[in-house]
């Protein structure tokens, strides 16, 4: 066949819809028969670029015992070739022992069959691919013209694997952009972290055809139901294999695979490739990643140097995870703050409420004595009959049951706490004035505040002490109908060498009517219409349980100032408290 | 017994009425007042043993009256008498001499009048 006929028809091949291995095994037949080679192989280059036997013309027998060894660019005669990209022609006579990768006497004895030998680089400006090697015990020599025709013919060659190689490059490429925006979509469409965890796991399994894929979270703040989420099954026989394997990713902080671990169990990794990547925020570990495919299952599609796409899965769960962490915080913070507001409104119903209930008992108690005194007057005077008395029994009875219900009632609403806090009573003083805030009856008030900073803090209870604020607030305001200055300042004093922290609260309300004053803190005391008189005198009882006092000035025409003196004690003697 | 005089000063009629039966049949004389003014304008015009006191008054409430009671007369005894106990604990701040919680059963009135009267 002349050579525009040969390379015809190998154009024609190359350029074919075949599978790659089809048409490049096809094209080196073309060359066996018709320049006379017994031997056409084509090295290439794999993941660890070393260069293996992958292509064969059909004759060929050489192949058999090359395919045994693998050989690194610059090794041997093959190695040399595709470092230097040019291409080297011998004969028998000066064929070099180093055929590929080391001398060995089997290559040689098949070597020694063969009369002249070609190696040509498979390449383009940027890229080897591989090395096309020719022998023949037919022939002598190659001519120039025949030298040029194989540089042709292995460029064509090189064409076919760059191609295919550009194709599998950008199918693996669009493979890992889909699964990425995958993870992109599921990590955007819900906030549950364990909703996402279990999305990310079966994209990522699928994208891979991953025998399971297992994310194991290591951070305590992360709550979710569960520390590891897996998709699909992870064999119980390697689960510890597993966790030494997700402890080592931690420890190293990178990716730590089952092929280069030093102790392997070979069972396992005979059986298995396993992947660990560490789930890293940028000042924290949240855990790990880990994905295994089978050692015989081909379509596993996650090879040694695809650690970068591991990585940028990991990227992506940190990115969730992050949002989730801030999500669940912000959660946490809402309900914190819904539940404070909730406890704020029970609070101040059960204040009103305990005045109220205390107000109902008295109502009720004075006609129940009234029942139950003259029933027992009636059983006195009375002579009656066993039947008779067993109804008065039973009314005086009842009577007494009441009583003790009301006065239990009482008991429980005027319970005091033992005061077990140290507050801050600036603190308690701005929660107050900010339960007023919204009130729309305080619009016309304005609030003065002096507060000393450096105020000590003071152990008593925190709800007791704002009651007492309350109080005395609630009645600076009615006292200036809405509309008025209340000052309030607070400030460290000395008192028969005690130190107290006391606070003031002046208003513009024109003062109370001196005959009056003395009565203030007297139970059921009031001056106001819809009083119940009990405000004031609460909460004195509860400043002098806490050994301090109240004590007002009262300026008639002006206001009145209450001063709210507590002592500064320490903590530790919290027993004279009880 | 006879001439041990006891003033019951409470807003209630019905209570009134119920304590004068009960402290009468003990053998005391007994007198009414409805609220702290007469009770002040009882106290001024007779001495009594003891006073049995209400606190929760329209007018004027059993404290203030108390106060005013024990300025004119110093060692006139007063018993608080009220339905609320939780100021019980309280009546020794107050100048009041005992505190006894308003019950239908009368006993511990009538005992503690006793003990002030050390009979």
């Amino acid at each position: 066949m002349n050579p525009i006929d040969l390379l015809g028809n190998i154009i024609e091949v190359s350029h074919s819809n075949l599978e790659i291995s089809s048409r490049i095994n096809a094209v080196l037949n073309i060359m066996s028969q018709n320049m006379n080679f017994d031997e056409v192989i084509v090295f290439t280059s794999d993941q660890d670029k070393r260069l293996t036997c992958k292509f064969k013309n059909q004759k060929g027998t050489l192949y058999k015992t090359l395919d045994r060894y693998r050989c690194h660019i610059g090794e041997g005669v093959i190695g040399s070739v595709a470092q230097k990209r040019a291409p080297q022609y011998y004969t028998d006579k000066d064929i070099p022992p180093r055929f590929g990768c080391l001398f060995y006497p089997e290559i040689d004895n098949l070597v020694k069959k063969h009369k002249i030998f070609a190696f040509l680089p498979l390449s383009d400006d940027s890229y080897i691919y591989g090395v096309l090697v020719l022998c023949s015990s037919g022939r002598h020599f190659l001519t120039d013209a025949e030298k040029i025709l194989l540089s042709i013919i292995s460029r064509e060659i090189g064409g076919v694997l760059r191609v295919n190689d550009l194709l599998l490059s950008s199918k693996k490429r669009i493979s890992e952009l889909a699964t990425l925006s995958e993870l992109g979509k599921a990590l955007t469409s819900n906030v549950e972290p364990q909703v996402i965890l279990k999305d990310i796991g079966l994209i990522i399994a699928k994208a891979l055809n991953a025998l399971f894929v297992t994310i194991k979270l290591d951070h305590a703040s992360l709550r979710v139901e569960s520390q590891r989420y897996t998709y699909g099954t992870l064999d119980p026989s390697i689960e510890n294999y597993v966790n030494e394997l997700e402890q080592e990713a931690l420890q190293h902080k990178k990716t730590v695979s089952s092929r280069n671990r030093i102790q392997r169990e070979d069972e396992i990794s005979s059986k298995y490739s396993l992947y660990a990547t560490p789930i890293m925020s940028k000042n924290r570990i949240l855990g790990t990643i880990t994905i295994c495919g089978g050692k015989s299952q081909r379509d596993f599609s996650f090879e040694e140097n695809s650690n970068y796409l591991l990585n940028t899965f990991a990227n992506y769960i940190t990115n969730g995870l992050e949002n989730t962490l801030l999500n669940t915080k912000l959660k946490d913070v809402v309900k914190d703050l819904n539940n404070a507001q909730k406890r704020i409104i029970e609070q101040e119903k059960f204040k009103s409420l305990g005045e109220m209930t205390a107000n109902i008992a008295h109502e009720i108690k004075n006609p129940l004595v009234v029942i139950g005194g003259f029933t027992k007057r009636l059983a006195k005077k009375m002579h009656m009959n066993q039947t008779e008395s067993r109804y008065i029994d039973i009314i005086t009875n009842e009577v007494s049951r009441l009583e003790s219900i009301l006065n239990d009632v009482l008991n429980y609403v005027k319970d005091t706490p033992v005061p077990d806090e140290m507050c801050n009573i600036n603190d308690c003083v701005n929660e107050v004035l900010y339960l007023f805030s919204s009130d729309t009856t305080w619009e016309h008030m304005r609030i003065v505040k002096t507060y000393d900073d450096d105020l000590p803090p003071v152990l008593c209870d925190v709800q007791q002490i704002k009651q007492v604020f309350i109080n005395i607030i609630i009645n600076a305001h009615e006292a200036m109908n809405g509309e008025g200055t209340i000052t309030i300042k607070t400030e460290k004093t000395m008192m028969d060498s005690k130190q107290f922290v006391v606070v003031s609260i002046e208003d513009t309300g024109g003062g109370i009517n001196p005959s009056a004053i003395n009565n203030i803190f007297n139970p059921f005391f009031t001056t106001k219409e819809s009083g119940t008189g009990l405000g004031l005198a609460i909460s004195n009882k509860i400043i002098l349980n806490y050994d301090g006092k109240i004590e007002i000035e009262n300026v008639v025409g002006k206001g009145v100032t209450f001063f709210v003196y507590l002592p500064v004690k320490k903590h530790t003697n919290g027993e004279e408290f009880l | 017994m006879k001439n041990i005089k006891i003033l019951v000063v409470d807003d209630e009629e019905n209570i009134r009425f119920l304590f004068r039966e009960e402290l009468e049949e003990e053998g005391y004389q007994v007198e009414l007042a409805s609220n702290g003014f007469e009770a002040i304008d009882k106290a001024r015009n007779s001495k009594f043993d003891v006073i049995v006191m209400d606190i929760k008054m329209p007018g004027m409430d059993g404290i203030q009256a108390l106060n005013e009671i024990k300025n004119m007369v110093k060692d006139q005894p007063v018993i608080l008498c009220s339905a609320y106990g939780e100021f019980k604990q309280d009546f020794s701040s107050w100048i009041s001499d005992a505190y006894v919680v308003k019950s239908a059963d009368t006993s511990e009135l009538k005992q503690t009048i006793k003990n002030i009267l050390k009979i």
